[in-house]
């Protein structure tokens, strides 16, 4: 399937549903109803062929380009299908799980996270460990069948969700060397699941906790000690196709706000523009080098970065041209959610300094530092 | 232009702007036949070694008069350039007489052509005043003009216009890595408190910091050639990422980068005048922004 057939048919077909209407018009816009609305939008593109574009047949999909995964999630976001950032986790989890899964296994499993059937969560930040990720100390420790997982992990978005958690764990000697990616069912005994209330409203992290639970050895991802490599691994792929997802969410929030604000602030809304424009070329170019089969790499902090900075900039200007001090209709409310989860882009998925260092030491390559 | 081609044409091109003899180069290697063949290519390629090496030509009147459809007529002239800061066409029709203001890169020797809304027009009895003004190397000269209007045939400077951005884009490009590199070059080797400056935290985020915008400025300048329309952008972009790199580029090279010793100083002047030549990216943002809050529709996102 080439690229552009995909796109007129995805627009074409996408024109005609009675499913495609914005989670929005409901008047509920609650992380259940966006949920929801992202399981249904999952199973119709899903049961349509759409979803399944883009990956790999051994695991369900239809083959073809990474670029069509990129257009799909763009379509649906940019009609205000899904929200960017929940949708965005299918587009994480299920490259580790066929890069890193026996075969048998993801060919089990990813068709359900691919067609909404089941959401998985990513366990890998901890109380003590946010930057400094291969700090981490939740431990599991080999007993006769397998792992026994004991700790907790922190940050974890949709973890109340979650059917599965792809898990970092400690089982050998502090360091690098010492982690295992794991499978976890999360309705196992011994597993608690806490939200945390945010500024944003929207309960999407949560608290895990880890008291004994059983993991079969089956659930390895990669071998014993090569977590870290699906750990790295994993990252590029938040800079990937679901980077230029939440570009395209941008631009559909922007375009709304000159919309329905009558008095945007012409210089701001300039500088702005310019910001998206080049964060939607860099991001692009970063599709079309992974659609090349190219290895993305510490390059793509740059990506993150401009999304950070854009996306934050964008919803400044939402704050300089709408009532969201003071306004509580619907949408108020949910400008007000935007600009304050926007807040956090400098921080999650690696913070604004962690990308400049790693761009300092691996692009620039300036040596040790201090 | 396939990988190998390319490679080659780079090399040679960049033998040219090592040369006193820039220009000469630029025609024996047939650079203006490489912008007939692969304008992408002849065109990024150019202006980026003009902006990495700080040297300049004429190329940019080729690359407009290509646009305008004016290399067709066989004119052998050069275009009046907007003045510095705007992209208004030069050259403006009062009655039946012919006003441009304006600057050319280098002083004209053959026929001087100025574009106006009605067309295009050869100009007679031109005025010109050499600019050392912020960027001496750029060897602009202020020319104009007071005529009596002859139109010689249509132009659609919009076209011109947008061309010039995408070649402004580029330069831009080649003066913020070299301004890059010649901070990291410095952080690299200026040791205090016994060891690199570059093993700072501080130094190291300002240099990262320009590096982003590097990389935004050539992502930006290399997509608008896929979207028509977005060349405006990509020259915002290109001005708005010079400046940024500048500001940390200097502050990383310190009172080095201050001497006229260092070669700093001629990219910063460069990167400035780039930034106004054909609009800087503050008045193109406004542009922009303008027109968008008049249909309420932003620009056509670049497609993937």
């Amino acid at each position: 399937m080439e690229l552009d057939t995909f796109r007129r048919e995805l627009d074409a077909w996408l024109d005609e549903q009675d499913f495609a209407h914005s989670v929005t018009a409901t008047g509920n816009t609650g992380l259940d109803a966006h949920m929801a609305q992202l399981s249904k939008v999952k199973r119709h593109t899903y049961d349509a062929g759409w979803m399944r574009w883009g990956w790999p047949e051994r695991v369900g999909g239809l083959g073809g380009s990474t670029l069509l995964r990129g257009y799909l999630g763009e379509a649906l976001t940019s009609r205000d299908l899904v929200e960017p950032g929940i949708y965005s986790m299918t587009e994480v989890l299920a490259p580790t799980m066929i890069d890193y899964a026996r075969p048998e296994l993801a060919a089990e499993m990813v068709p359900r996270l691919l067609r909404g059937d089941e959401t998985w969560c990513q366990g890998f930040s901890e109380p003590g460990t946010g930057s400094n990720l291969a700090a981490l100390t939740c431990r599991a420790v080999r007993d006769d069948d397998g792992w026994r997982v004991t700790g907790q992990k922190v940050w974890t978005s949709l973890a109340q969700y979650a059917q599965r958690c792809v898990l970092l764990t400690r089982t050998g000697d502090a360091g690098h060397g010492g982690i295992t990616a794991l499978f976890v069912d999360m309705d196992a005994p011994g597993i608690t699941v806490r939200p945390i209330e945010t500024m944003h409203g929207q309960p999407e992290f949560c608290e895990v906790f880890f008291d004994d639970v059983d993991v079969p050895i089956e659930r390895m991802l990669g071998d014993e000690g090569q977590g870290w490599s699906v750990a790295m691994d994993l990252l590029p792929f938040e800079r990937s196709t679901s980077l230029w997802h939440r570009g395209a969410f941008l631009q559909q929030r922007l375009q709304r706000l000159v919309e329905v604000s009558p008095s945007v602030p012409t210089d701001e809304l300039g500088d702005v523009i310019v910001q998206l424009f080049a964060l939607r070329a860099c991001s692009r170019a970063t599709q079309y080098r992974m659609a090349a089969g190219e290895r993305l790499g510490p390059e793509t902090s740059v990506d993150k970065v401009l999304l950070a900075t854009t996306e934050q900039a964008v919803f400044d200007l939402v704050a300089d041209s709408l009532d969201v001090l003071t306004g509580d209709d619907v949408d108020t409310e949910r400008w007000r959610s935007d600009f304050l989860y926007s807040r956090a882009a400098t921080i999650y998925g690696g913070s604004a300094e962690i990308q400049r260092n790693v761009l300092a030491r691996r692009v620039l390559q300036l040596g040790p530092e201090a | 232009m396939d990988t190998a081609e390319r490679e080659l044409f780079t090399a040679a091109l960049r033998q040219a702007a090592a040369s006193p003899a820039f220009e000469q180069g630029l025609e024996d290697m047939g650079w203006a036949d490489a912008l007939a063949d692969d304008r992408r290519t002849a065109v990024a390629t150019l202006f980026e070694i003009q902006g990495d090496h700080d040297v300049t030509s004429t190329a940019l009147d080729t690359v407009i008069a290509t646009a305008l459809g004016l290399d067709k007529l066989g004119l052998d002239g050069r275009i009046v350039l907007p003045a510095v800061g705007g992209h208004a066409a030069p050259g403006t029709v009062d009655g039946n007489r012919l006003c441009v203001r304006g600057v050319c890169r280098g002083t004209p020797a053959g026929d001087v052509i100025a574009v106006t809304a009605a067309g295009y027009q050869v100009l007679q009895d031109v005025r010109m005043r050499p600019i050392a003004g912020m960027a001496p190397s750029l060897d602009l000269v202020e020319v104009s003009a007071d005529v009596a209007l002859d139109i010689a045939g249509p132009a659609d400077w919009s076209a011109g216009v947008a061309a010039a951005h995408l070649a402004l884009a580029h330069e831009l490009v080649g003066t913020s890595r070299a301004m890059l590199r010649l901070a990291r070059e410095h952080a690299l080797e200026r040791e205090q408190f016994g060891r690199p400056i570059a093993s700072f935290q501080a130094v190291r985020h300002r240099l990262a910091e320009a590096l982003i915008a590097v990389e935004a400025a050539q992502a930006a300048a290399d997509a608008a050639w896929l979207a028509p329309g977005t060349e405006i952008l990509a020259k915002a972009v290109a001005g708005r990422s010079a400046r940024i790199v500048a500001r940390h580029a200097q502050q990383v090279l310190a009172g080095m980068g201050f001497t006229t010793e260092h070669p700093f100083h001629r990219y910063l002047r460069r990167a400035l005048l780039l930034d106004g030549l054909f609009g800087s990216s503050r008045t193109l943002a406004r542009d922009v922004a303008t027109e968008v809050l008049r249909t309420k529709r932003l620009p056509q996102p670049i497609p993937l």
